[in-house]
């Protein structure tokens, strides 16, 4: 949108310039002719410039580039400069270009990123700065007082016209087979500054294909060695795989040796490749990107609550692309999120089904179905009735399944995760109090039975942002694992706990030399028995580092599941530990993780969910539902932000919304819930927790360090042990996913 | 010229797709063009007779071009090939002797800077190693500045001093740059491949000689010139000298005396040249020179 | 005219009235009273060569004298109802198009190894069979499943 708009501008430009007869007399027409450029008054830009009139500065007010924002935490640090004559303030230390996007012009680029160190070897962000004897490439050139810059001048436009013609020297003419055809930063911009014929004549450089594993696909020949991709995976990814090989004509981005590209974020590298080098492997040649049709929703494979942009053509979806959020996931996602969505087309459940007796199912009318678990629940003794929502289910149906349950006298409800004793009295007790966007402040970081990088990749990135921007110190106490930062490995299990919370470890002076520290625990340590003897160590060192101040909140829990802290939010917190070894009614929605091992075998289960995966095999009648990608549902992330997943395709076959299957049956069974609409149940979970109304909005936890369980318990001596086991297979989505099977296989290979 | 005979076959293509008429006749042809070509000084059937000729000699050797002719860097690929004696596995250590050079190279760079080693530390890895570098020996080096073996892969392959894979004892580089190919370096090029049986980068059956082309010298006073890299002697005893004015003959003779194992001066191997002085001693500046007149005070 | 009148009486008594009308029927000159361009063709035929006749029986005529160059060669098709120019063969195409002077007849003498498939005739707009679907049109037989899932199996566990 941009770069149309400076072509066009650019053009008015030259439509203004060829009204001077002056300048066209002065053309040798045997020049015009074999020139590449169609202005013929670019071949002399001094003279056009000089005909161009000054530009007056009562421009009207432009709007900043892709809401590009000024922040001056110093406004005497403020400078002003000129861009096309608009006087912009901008701190001090910015460069050009950000200058430029702050006055509303977008700069054509192809190796800057925001969010990446600075490279400077694309060139095609030549701007024309008064006083300056060449083009300057803007990104690399810090913007300085009064500094007057010129974006769209003859000079400026045939410095890029150049840098563009080399650029496309050796880049294949195979757009029409390429992926990335559409959405290529090389075709728009070509657009603006390419020209329709070259004069190129040699033999076009080609460049061996690498074979960087199962999600990315290379065709290096289209490479035009911006070194996003090997700034990412040194800076972001925190995987020094990537490198730039070689020199001159010969450069290319490689391994060097064979290797894949073991980081659980390389998908991002499709996304920064401004060409079609980096491109998906599972996406290749399957869709083009105007046929699809984008819906902005929310990732659930982990608690981060990723924004991601569902792209979906008809019933299919296609792929999964990042949305912007500073506070959640910046613009990147793990490849779990991006490549999971091929387990959305297999091993769906799309009618109900029955268990008949011979132990085969068959196919029923939804009726029956309902009528058969109605009739079975009056059966049995309301508290043998037992309730467990998966870890993908949204807080409406958890609401509803709660309230069905209640109703039906039971309150054995619980959502996986939360199985034994979580501590959901407090909210600040189950949440990322600092936020995650809030990590960035601390200085020091205590790790507790977590390893970020399998259980929330984004939280992890922003942990390695952090360690790399400030060189805070991590200390991590559990199971030895994979960082891709500088981290101590304090121990293994509690006994390192303990020696800190009495002061007597090493890592002490760090925490309390602290200014902001933050300690992070896993929600794995929920299910030990000695949990709260743990918590209160935790709390212990808290209480000693001050980590929670009026002014900051460091103590965290992360979160594994996008239900986790919704359903902590509802209630949803079961009654004693041993639920499962009663029951004879199981009502599991889309649980799949739980040990039914201690389920009795007379006991009826009935299994509501999107896939036929672990817990199915068990189910005496399934109920089919629709996944996050087919539902309007509310999530509430690991920091206490809600946010909300929209429906990009329709659903499977004859499945419902969740929360809809249970109305239904709630009805069946003679105690029919109050709620027709989801804006109805939104008003019930509204009496609930209000938090989970307000959308896009964290709700901090409102904090009381007073309350704290006073009881000391014996804490066991057994290590804290590994969460997530294989990072690309956590729930019944993924592990339907073929994708996802082929990466555990081939980038978890030890 | 050429546009002429451009427009020329233009109009005949065009001609053939829209007349009814065969024009496949070459005579036919020339009849065409020859009434479209207006500058006819000698018969027009003739001239375009040769510039077709001509132009079909273009587009054959565009042809026959193979792509290998056009990479001239020391080793052609940017990409690690697993091969027995070449492969990440194998053991690789700097000797004893070494390792106090690299901790001496080391002390050069502040603590926090050591990354800043890596040439030094490959070069030595390099002589070391018999003037090539397996990639076992760039994992070494990354392990001793404390880098991640690809930043060390990037530099070995930037530069093209740095050879991944084998070279002889005695590596000759050919300078290839404008002036000494001004002044016969192909020729040179050429005479030492043809004496020692090997194409580019290639080792000879006993390890003793390869060639290679190198980017300019700097001594382009002298052109044109080989250097001789000696890995013979390990690290200790390495040499790089610059051999000067050669030709043809002489280059075959230093290759010669280097495999009987003599030592030869480095330098110009013209007799009549001093230095990178004039053949045959000066010819200007012969005299004291005088001081320039403003300088002469006196005379103010 | 009357030669017209001759050579029909002259048939008439060769061949008999009722093989005549027989006759007459299958070589479509009933259908000319409805059909105008079988007329004009009909019309055109007298007096002109019958350069030949291909395997499915439409004729070639070639008249040279007192016609318009271009216009000399024609077809008159073996199907009178429903005839469109795809019935032509390929052999003859060349002819008829002024592509060749060589006849189909000529042509075939050499037995072309061209000609991999056998001539048919293009049946567009004759029904729903002939008419061509690309694989991911909605009328494409093969294309009637919009699932794009792969349902879960029930197996006895």
């Amino acid at each position: 949108m941009g770069l149309g708009l400076l072509a066009s501008r650019t053009l008015r430009t030259t439509t203004i310039l060829s009204k001077s007869p002056r300048i066209f007399a002065s053309q040798d027409p045997s020049n015009a002719l074999r020139s590449i450029v169609s202005t013929p008054e670019l071949q002399n830009p001094e003279a056009a410039a000089a005909a161009q009139p000054n530009p007056t500065p009562d421009l009207p007010p432009r709007t900043p580039v892709a809401g590009a924002r000024v922040h001056l935490p110093n406004p005497d640090d403020a400078i002003e400069v000129f861009v096309d004559g608009y006087p912009v303030k901008i701190p001090k230390g910015m460069t050009v270009l950000q200058a430029c996007e702050v006055a509303g012009v977008d700069i054509p680029r192809f190796c800057y990123h925001s969010r990446l160190s600075i490279a400077g070897n694309c060139r095609m962000c030549l701007v024309e700065v008064e006083k300056s004897p060449k083009p300057v490439a803007s990104c690399a050139m810090p913007a300085l007082p009064g500094m007057k810059i010129k974006t769209d001048t003859p000079v400026a436009k045939k410095a890029r016209e150049g840098v563009m013609e080399f650029l496309l020297m050796n880049h294949p003419l195979d757009c029409p087979i390429c992926d990335q055809g559409g959405e290529c930063d090389l075709q728009d911009q070509s657009m603006a500054f390419g020209s329709d014929r070259g004069r190129f004549t040699e033999m076009k450089r080609s460049v061996v294909d690498k074979n960087l594993g199962p999600l990315v696909k290379t065709v290096m020949t289209r490479c035009i060695q911006c070194t996003r991709c090997v700034r990412f995976a040194t800076e972001v990814a925190g995987v020094q795989d990537l490198g730039m090989l070689g020199r001159g004509s010969g450069e290319e981005i490689g391994t060097y040796v064979e290797k894949l590209m073991t980081s659980e974020l390389s998908g991002n590298v499709i996304d920064i490749c401004p060409v079609g080098a980096l491109t998906s492997k599972p996406f290749a040649f399957k869709a083009r990107n105007w046929e699809l049709k984008g819906t902005e929703s929310i990732d659930v494979t982990d608690a981060v609550g990723s924004n991601i942009r569902i792209d979906s053509r008809g019933p299919e979806v296609m792929r999964i692309l990042p949305r912007l959020n500073e506070d959640i996931n910046e613009e990147w996602i793990s490849d779990k999120t991006r490549f999971c969505y091929d387990g959305l087309k297999r091993q769906r459940l799309n009618d109900p089904m029955i268990r008949g007796p011979d132990g085969r199912f068959k196919t029923v009318s939804w009726r029956d179905a309902l009528a058969v678990v109605a009739e079975i629940a009056h059966q049995v003794k309301p508290e043998e009735i037992v309730g467990i929502a998966g870890q993908l289910s949204d807080a409406e149906s958890m609401m509803a399944l709660k309230d069905f349950l209640n109703k039906m006298g039971s309150n054995n409800v619980w959502c996986e995760g939360n199985d034994m004793h979580p501590c959901a009295d407090l909210r600040s007790g189950y949440l990322l109090n600092s936020s995650i966007g809030g990590l960035e402040k601390a200085d020091v970081f205590l790790l507790v039975g977590t390893q970020p990088r399998v259980e929330a990749a984004m939280v992890n990135a922003r942990i390695r942002k952090t360690v790399r921007a400030t060189h805070a110190k991590v200390g991590y106490i559990g199971p030895a694992t994979d960082f891709n930062y500088d981290h101590q490995h304090l121990g293994t299990g509690p006994q390192t706990l303990l020696e800190i919370a009495e002061g007597r470890h090493p890592f002490c002076s760090a925490l309390l030399n602290a200014k902001n520290p933050a300690i992070i625990v896993g929600a794995g340590l929920f299910e030990r028995k000695d949990k709260d003897a743990i918590f209160y160590a935790v709390e212990t060192i808290a209480k000693l580092g001050k980590v929670v101040r009026s002014d900051w909140n460091g103590l965290n829990v992360l979160l594994r599941n996008a239900a986790q802290a919704a359903a902590l939010d509802l209630g949803l917190v079961p009654e004693s530990g041993k639920n499962i070894e009663s029951a004879k009614f199981l009502y599991l929605m889309g649980a799949d993780d739980v040990n039914l091992d201690k389920l009795p075998d007379d006991a009826f289960v009935v299994y509501q969910g999107h896939h036929g995966d672990r817990s199915v095999y068990r189910a005496n009648v399934i109920f089919p539902a629709s996944a996050f990608s087919e539902k309007e549902g509310t999530y509430e992330n690991t920091e206490g932000c809600t946010q909300q997943t929209l429906p990009a395709v329709p659903t499977v076959g004859d499945a419902r919304d969740d929360w809809k299957i249970i109305r239904a049956l709630s009805e069946v069974a003679g105690m029919q819930l109050p709620y027709d609409t989801p804006g109805a149940i939104r008003s019930r979970i509204k009496t609930v927790a209000p938090n989970l109304l307000h959308m896009d909005e964290r709700d901090p936890a409102t904090f009381s360090a007073s309350l704290k369980p006073d009881f000391c318990q014996k804490m066991s001596l057994t290590a804290f042990g590994t969460t997530v086991e294989n990072f690309y297979m956590t729930d019944p989505i993924t592990r339907a996913s073929k994708i996802m099977a082929q990466c555990s296989a081939l980038l978890l290979k030890k | 010229m050429r546009t002429t005979h451009h427009a020329n076959v233009r109009s005949f293509r065009l001609s053939t797709r829209s007349g009814p008429f065969s024009l496949l006749h070459p005579q036919n042809l020339l009849h065409i063009s020859s009434s479209a070509s207006s500058s006819a000084h000698f018969p027009p059937k003739k001239m375009l007779a040769r510039l077709a000729s001509k132009r079909l000699l273009e587009i054959r050797q565009v042809f026959r071009q193979s792509p290998q002719t056009s990479r001239s860097l020391s080793t052609a690929l940017n990409y690690h090939i697993d091969s027995p004696d070449n492969n990440p596995d194998v053991p690789w250590e700097f000797s004893d002797a070494n390792k106090e050079k690299v901790k001496e190279i080391i002390s050069h760079y502040p603590s926090n800077y050591k990354q800043s080693a890596v040439i030094p530390l490959l070069d030595l890895a390099q002589q070391q190693q018999g003037g090539w570098l397996p990639v076992s020996a760039m994992n070494a080096v990354a392990k001793v500045i404390e880098v991640a073996p690809i930043r060390v892969y990037e530099v070995a392959t930037f530069y093209s001093m740095f050879n991944r894979s084998k070279v002889g004892k005695y590596h000759l580089l050919v300078c290839g740059t404008t002036p000494c190919m001004i002044r016969g370096s192909r020729e040179i090029e050429d005479a030492l491949l043809k004496h020692l049986g090997v194409k580019r980068n290639e080792v000879t059956k006993d390890g003793l000689f390869s060639v290679g082309e190198m980017e300019c010298m700097g001594c382009c006073v002298n052109a044109p010139m080989i250097t001789v890299a000696d890995y013979s002697n390990g690290s200790e005893g390495y040499t790089y000298n610059y051999y000067e004015d050669v030709t043809p003959k002489r280059v075959v003779e230093i290759v010669e005396m280097l495999r009987r194992g003599e030592k030869l001066p480095p330098g110009t191997q013209n007799p009549l040249r001093t230095k990178s002085g004039p053949e045959g001693g000066n010819t200007t500046l012969l005299s004291e020179p005088k001081p320039p007149p403003c300088r002469d005070l006196d005379a103010c | 005219m009357a030669s017209v009148v001759r050579s029909v009486l002259k048939a008439i008594g060769e061949k008999g009235i009722g093989t005549f009308i027989r006759e007459l029927k299958e070589e479509g000159f009933v259908r000319c009273l409805s059909d105008g361009n079988l007329l004009q063709t009909k019309i055109h035929n007298i007096g002109a060569t019958l350069v030949g006749i291909d395997k499915f029986g439409n004729k070639y005529y070639e008249k040279l004298d007192g016609m318009q160059y271009g216009r000399h060669r024609w077809v008159e098709y073996a199907e009178k109802g429903r005839y469109n120019a795809s019935q032509v063969p390929a052999e003859w195409h060349g002819w008829l198009h002024y592509i060749t002077d060589h006849t189909g007849k000529e042509l075939l003498a050499q037995k072309p190894k061209r000609y991999g498939l056998d001539h048919k005739e293009n049946f567009s707009g004759e029904g729903d069979e002939y008419i061509y679907h690309s694989k991911g049109h909605t009328l494409n037989p093969g294309q009637r499943d919009w699932t794009r899932y792969q349902p879960w199996q029930p197996t006895k566990s």
